[in-house]
């Protein structure tokens, strides 16, 4: 007995060691600087996290290169983090308090951002200061990484939404992209059962269950979910029903198609069985890579709420800002945003054509490289329209319980076209988001 | 004849069921062909797009290094979890007593907890270890489950006392008497536990993506994470990355397949 025992200790012991051998032997230029990625000792490297090769992490990049040529020495480390893993890492370090393992810079979804900085202030740092100009952005912009006055991220892709049409859909049903351009939604819905009936086409597609369309609408009119102090608005929301009912409206005459996925969104685009799409500007990525549509799409502004007061024809949807950590090199991190997102249009010619990122940085809309024609969307310059839409788009508050409050009305949407009366679905939203809140 | 003919409902029947499951794999393998737009429109023939996508996913991806990675993890927690799963397993079952039955138990409870609530208090643990990103913090947290220990206390269950009454008699040490008697009677078993482990630990994501900071030290469920991720998806190229990743868990599931059965049905007659 005894002696299995120390054979038990001498086998384990061996494993241990064996698999410590092992595990260094394969990691050890990563184990030893052991992760400890921000705050870097060197002072010319910045660590970043960011998600999608072709776009945010192509555009550091060339932010990178521009901002070496000043400073030779000059070297970033992006890490591929997608965006549920930067919330999830966020969180976890937050929690754990572990903030020396946050990069200098990270990139955040703007809807995320109120959120995360009210509930882990000690993740981020106030750049209200750092000398970026930041009357340089749209205000509807800089409102989603402003807490209580202070800035807390430097704008980068936008979100600003697009009605991307198929002008040659539209053509069988006798209609041009004028038709589309300032109108209201109840002269939307007459010219898209307009083109349904005459070519079979839904105009808009989206995933059942989702609230993106409802929430686009409702910022159009710079409504929210949340009044100013944060209470959830979701009951008493004049513009909120009235999107809700101009959506269930289309689900039930079939010019809007909900469909059970992202992936079956996007292929409704890129099959062309539906005939437009209403989303963000980065949208323009996925509809590009049909390339037998090309010359056949063109680009408007939003229809707007009947009977609202404030409402436009400029939304947005998405769009991501980057934020300085609290474990960040704090004057390289700045000085090194202020000098390329927010003061080169360098950067941001470079980075239009080859990644399609629209800037939210105003000036960079002067540049011949926005105004130029996309043989695409039919010669249309559809950057420096967008850059125009982006000025106009109302400022949302997101608050700290803005996903909560988007899921809850997600699923009241639901309930509402499946028959359940609005005030009541609305009310049972509005208390499981108060629940949450307490 | 008649018998064959009574037959023919059965194997039509297993047939359809054969072709529902094999059907998405199918989709899988045959998608990596094709570009996105085909892949999109659900076509169900080979493409020629397969060089064009292995192009694309190569140059955002390091293909390599993640199935590298991947596989050191994998194999690591198989081998690790085996030894000490199956030695903790027959200690319970040979060694028996009232309080090991009660530390059982302590186990089996265990298994309840979501991992998610223990994932902070871990990562806290790892980090002041300084071992953010190293393949250790991947494993260790995973060799030593309930499930495999329950599985060997099974299998040790239905391992004659007798055997080890006599190889004791004959002057066998009690660890000789596991590894020489036990362990190659338990074949079978090791193969069931060592196809779910490496499974498990193959398609393992949420530890390693919150223990794994670096891109360098990811792993290929992270992969086709990160490769979805994007605003434009490339589906022709995430199918063969979803391909690439499946392969070795098809494999090893082949290689062991009979011991797989045999592990569950039990070994000792």
């Amino acid at each position: 007995m005894k002696k299995f025992r120390t054979g038990l200790v001498v086998a384990s012991t061996a494993t241990l060691a064996l698999s410590l051998a092992a595990c260094s032997s394969g990691d050890s230029t990563d184990s030893s600087s052991g992760g400890a990625t921000g705050g870097d000792a060197m002072g010319n490297t910045l660590t970043v996290w960011a998600w999608d090769p072709n776009f945010n992490i192509y555009a550091m990049q060339a932010a990178e290169k521009i901002y070496q040529k000043d400073h030779p020495d000059f070297t970033l480390d992006i890490q591929e983090v997608t965006w549920d893993d930067v919330q999830t890492k966020l969180t976890t370090l937050a929690q754990s308090q572990e903030y020396d393992q946050l990069p200098d810079i990270f990139l955040m979804q703007n809807n995320a951002f109120q959120k995360n900085v009210i509930n882990y202030p000690d993740i981020v740092t106030d750049i209200t200061d750092s000398g970026v100009d930041f009357s340089q952005f749209p205000a509807g912009v800089t409102a989603y990484s402003t807490i209580d006055g202070k800035n807390y991220g430097v704008p980068f892709d936008s979100g600003t939404a697009i009605n991307a049409m198929r002008t040659d859909v539209l053509e069988q049903a006798g209609l041009t992209i004028d038709d589309f351009t300032d109108i209201t939604w109840d002269q939307y819905e007459t010219l898209a059962k307009q083109v349904l009936d005459k070519t079979g086409k839904p105009l808009l597609s989206g995933q059942a269950g989702s609230s993106d369309m409802i929430l686009m609408m409702l910022q159009s009119a710079g409504a929210s979910l949340f009044d100013d102090q944060g209470n959830p608005t979701i009951v008493d929301n004049a513009a909120l029903k009235a999107a809700i009912t101009v959506y269930a409206q289309m689900v039930k005459d079939g010019t809007f198609s909900e469909v059970n996925s992202w992936d079956e969104y996007i292929a409704t685009l890129v099959n062309g069985t539906a005939a437009s799409a209403i989303n963000g500007i980065w949208i323009s990525g996925s509809i590009q890579s049909a390339e037998d549509q090309s010359g056949k799409w063109a680009v408007t502004d939003l229809p707007a709420l009947d009977g609202i007061d404030g409402a436009t024809h400029y939304s947005a949807n998405g769009g991501s800002s980057w934020a300085v950590s609290s474990n960040a090199d704090v004057a390289l991190a700045e000085d090194f945003l202020k000098s390329t997102f927010a003061g080169s249009t360098e950067l941001y010619d470079e980075i239009l054509p080859a990644s399609g990122a629209v800037a939210n940085w105003l000036p960079a809309g002067d540049s011949a490289v926005y105004s130029e024609p996309q043989a695409f969307f039919g010669g249309q310059p559809i950057y420096s329209d967008v850059l125009k839409f982006a000025a106009e788009v109302p400022a949302n508050n997101t608050g700290a319980y803005y996903y909560e409050a988007r899921d809850a009305v997600s699923a009241a949407i639901t309930k509402i076209i499946n028959g359940t009366d609005m005030d009541s679905a609305l009310q049972e939203a509005q208390d499981n988001v108060e629940f949450a809140m307490n | 004849m008649t018998r064959t003919l009574r037959e023919v409902p059965k194997y039509v029947y297993l047939t359809l069921v054969a072709l529902v499951s094999v059907a998405p794999l199918y989709f899988m393998a045959v998608s990596a062909t094709n570009s996105t737009q085909d892949v999109l429109a659900s076509r169900m023939w080979p493409g020629s797009h397969l060089l064009e996508n292995w192009q694309t996913l190569t140059s955002q991806q390091d293909v390599g290094a993640a199935m590298y990675h991947s596989t050191v993890n994998a194999v690591l927690t198989t081998v690790l979890a085996l030894v000490v799963s199956s030695i903790a397993g027959y200690g319970f079952e040979v060694y028996h007593s009232p309080n090991k039955d009660r530390l059982m138990w302590v186990l089996m409870l265990a298994m309840m907890i979501p991992f998610a609530a223990t994932m902070i208090p871990l990562f806290q643990l790892f980090a002041d270890f300084g071992m953010v990103n190293s393949s250790f913090a991947v494993v260790l947290p995973v060799i030593a489950t309930p499930l495999l220990i329950l599985m060997f206390r099974q299998s040790a269950r239905s391992f004659p006392h007798e055997i080890i009454e006599a190889a004791r008699m004959d002057g066998l040490r009690e660890f000789s008497i596991f590894w020489r008697m036990f362990v190659p009677t338990m074949r079978p078993t090791y193969a069931a536990a060592a196809v779910i482990t490496f499974m498990a630990a193959w398609n393992n994501f949420l530890w390693p993506k919150v223990i794994l900071v670096k891109s360098t030290v990811q792993t290929m469920p992270m992969l086709i994470s990160n490769f979805s991720a994007g605003y434009v998806i490339d589906y022709g190229a995430l199918m063969l990355a979803v391909l690439i990743a499946s392969l070795p868990t098809i494999v090893i599931f082949f290689v062991l397949q009979r011991s797989f059965v045999a592990g569950f049905t039990g070994v000792v007659k």
